[in-house]
């Protein structure tokens, strides 16, 4: 066992028995750090490892999170039925929005994906055929029923959200371990040199923007599960800004970094309500600080580069031959 | 009739107030390669920096012209000297750092700037005095025309001009241009590309700290996070006309300008800002460099 796995270990194993540890109010702390981390991964997969800089991802947690309301409020279904609908519109409106813009440069690709999320605040606020419920959003989000048994405590929420985190963390093993993840690596490391190898960079990022949607989806749908009413704030364009800078300053495509950049950026300000006023000055300050002295991010990854220690040794082996 | 020829008014109003703005956004991402996410929020600053040296010192006496003059002065001097703060704090640390890195630490000097704003001036809205400017107003026709919006547009097309000319036909403008295409070059040439980088910044925040004090007594009404909103409209402005191109902000300016009293006059003010979006997509789409931007090979 090397460091990593035992670091994970623990904190899978912490985070497993955490709603025995505390009050109800830490617990619902808790439930936000799982869903705000599992979009946090799902932003990952798409900044982090393929390299697109979206800011926008908040559309599809909230495309997730207003699925479930709509289906469930206006139509009646289950939770649990909604969830592959939660799932499935957050891919299908992810392919459709960035197919056209896929083949933008950075920049020019981030100020689109910043439109989307701004035509989809607006789209939410203004209740097209009385389905989002305007500027208010939808209350009265029915409890989970599985067999009957009904899911309402916030101990079963939490369950709920540690398994979707669990999930999540066992789709971007396997992601990393496959071709897909492979691909994705080569782009985002060089995607000139990825194209002349032959891979079809269009397909690779749009599995990219369609896995992350849909983790997203599920993620909303929770979300909306645990407040039992979604509103259009929640979605907005800062929020997308606040996912892209998770993934960021914490450390692009490294698990440690997503989940210290979900503590820093969503759990800190729980806990720190008394500096409610001045909190979003201090993350700013700490947002420039943090990139000046780790521009890669507080806990960079090191997947695919030659770790120091080796480095040093060939430094040295290369020195003693000559 | 009517209503189309006071659209125009206002929309060549507004699209020069996006004009001055998206300047500062254009000269930055000319030189730096970098969306100064915290540009826009300069702008709303400069409103109310405008706004308490307004009440502070020229509070009760009349308004005269020598006045307003001092107002907008004394503001492009205090903004500008923030935005040279701004690159040196933020931007310039992170100059040979990963990009997403410098956007990240411009998201965050914006979240600095926005929330600054909000500790010092107060959450809740502020409104601009209504005399700072002569309340005349011409009527043509069916048309109303005030004071404010002719000297927007007659200062901002002479700002515009006088800024063309600077970076045309100086010495200092010829460098801003060698250093927009080749740092290294530049460099090699003898040009200080700190200065050059130091100046492009006293140039756009002073030009947006214009555009922000006119914004201010133009709408009125202050909020301390409007900042993203004019920001993103003259960043869209500057991407319309060809990011990085001067001449090319100026014309997107006024076309946003255009198009968004367009959209609010004749089809809808709740889907103004969609309509805008949906512009910029499309023009991503067909045209990513804008309208006077050159095709560039991507480098290898």
């Amino acid at each position: 066992m090397n460091k990593t796995t035992i670091i994970a270990t623990l904190f899978i194993a912490v985070m497993g028995i955490f709603p025995f540890l505390v009050d109800s109010a830490w617990l619902s702390i808790g439930i936000t750090f799982l869903v705000f981390s599992v979009v946090a991964f799902s932003q990952d997969i798409i900044l982090g490892r393929a390299g697109i800089f979206n800011m926008g991802h908040a559309i599809f947690f909230g495309i997730g999170a207003y699925t479930t309301a709509i289906l469930n409020v206006h139509f009646g279904l289950e939770i649990i039925q909604t969830i592959p609908f939660a799932i499935i519109i957050p891919v299908i409106i992810s392919i459709l929005l960035a197919a056209p813009i896929i083949h933008l440069r950075g920049d020019y690709l981030l100020v689109a994906t910043i439109g989307f999320n701004i035509i989809f605040e607006q789209v939410l606020s203004n209740d097209p055929f009385g389905l989002t419920g305007g500027p208010n959003g939808i209350f009265g989000i029915d409890v989970v029923r599985i067999f009957g048994y009904e899911l309402f405590s916030e101990t079963a929420i939490y369950y709920i959200a540690f398994s979707l985190l669990l999930v999540t963390l066992l789709v971007i093993r396997n992601l990393d371990n496959s071709k897909y993840g492979r691909a994705l690596y080569y782009i985002n490391k060089d995607e000139i040199a990825a194209k002349s190898m032959g891979i079809n960079i269009s397909y690779y990022k749009l599995f990219a923007f369609a896995l992350g949607a849909a983790i997203a989806g599920v993620a909303g749908s929770v979300f909306a599960i645990q407040y039992s009413a979604v509103s259009p704030e929640s979605f907005n364009f800062m929020q997308s800004v606040m996912f892209f800078a998770i993934v960021l300053v914490g450390g692009s495509a490294s698990l440690p970094g997503v989940i210290i950049g979900t503590f820093v950026m969503f759990v800190l300000p729980e806990l720190f309500t008394e500096f409610k006023e001045s909190r979003y000055l201090i993350f700013g300050a700490a947002m420039v600080l943090t990139m000046i002295l780790r521009p890669n991010g507080v806990w960079p990854a090191t997947f695919g580069n030659i770790p120091t220690f080796l480095k040093k040794k060939a430094a040295t082996s290369k020195g003693e031959e000559q | 009739m009517d209503i189309f020829l006071q659209q125009l008014i206002n929309g060549l109003t507004i699209g020069s107030l996006y004009a001055l703005v998206a300047l500062g956004y254009t000269m930055v991402y000319g030189v730096m390669k970098l969306i100064n996410f915290a540009h826009g929020d300069l702008v709303a600053f400069s409103a109310y920096v405008g706004l308490t040296i307004f009440s502070q010192f020229f509070g009760a006496s009349a308004n005269s012209l020598f006045n307003v003059i001092i107002i907008f002065l004394l503001t492009a001097l205090v903004v500008a000297f923030v935005g040279v703060l701004l690159e040196r704090l933020a931007y310039r640390p992170l100059r040979t750092a990963p990009r997403l890195s410098a956007v990240v630490s411009a998201l965050g000097a914006s979240l600095v700037i926005q929330n600054a704003i909000m500790l010092i001036w107060g959450p809740n809205m502020k409104i601009f005095p209504s005399d700072l400017l002569p309340n005349t107003t011409w009527q043509l026709g069916g048309v109303v025309l005030t004071f404010t919006q002719i000297l927007i547009l007659i200062l901002s097309a002479i700002l515009m001009a006088a800024l063309y000319v600077f970076i045309n036909k100086t010495k200092i403008g010829t460098a801003i241009r060698a250093t927009a295409i080749d740092q290294d070059a530049a460099k090699l040439m003898g040009i200080n590309v700190n200065r050059i980088i130091m100046i492009i910044f006293i140039v756009g925040s002073s030009l947006g700290a214009i555009g922000g004090l006119f914004i201010g007594i133009y709408y009125r009404g202050l909020t301390f996070d409007m900042g993203w909103l004019y920001g993103l409209n003259a960043f869209i402005a500057a991407i319309i006309g060809g990011i990085g191109n001067i001449p090319g902000a100026m014309l997107g300016g006024l076309l946003l300008g255009l198009f968004n009293a367009m959209i609010s006059g004749y089809i809808s003010t709740e889907w103004a800002e969609t309509f805008t979006f949906i512009l910029l997509i499309i023009i991503l789409i067909l045209r990513p460099t804008g309208i006077l931007g050159e095709k560039t090979a991507e480098k290898v």
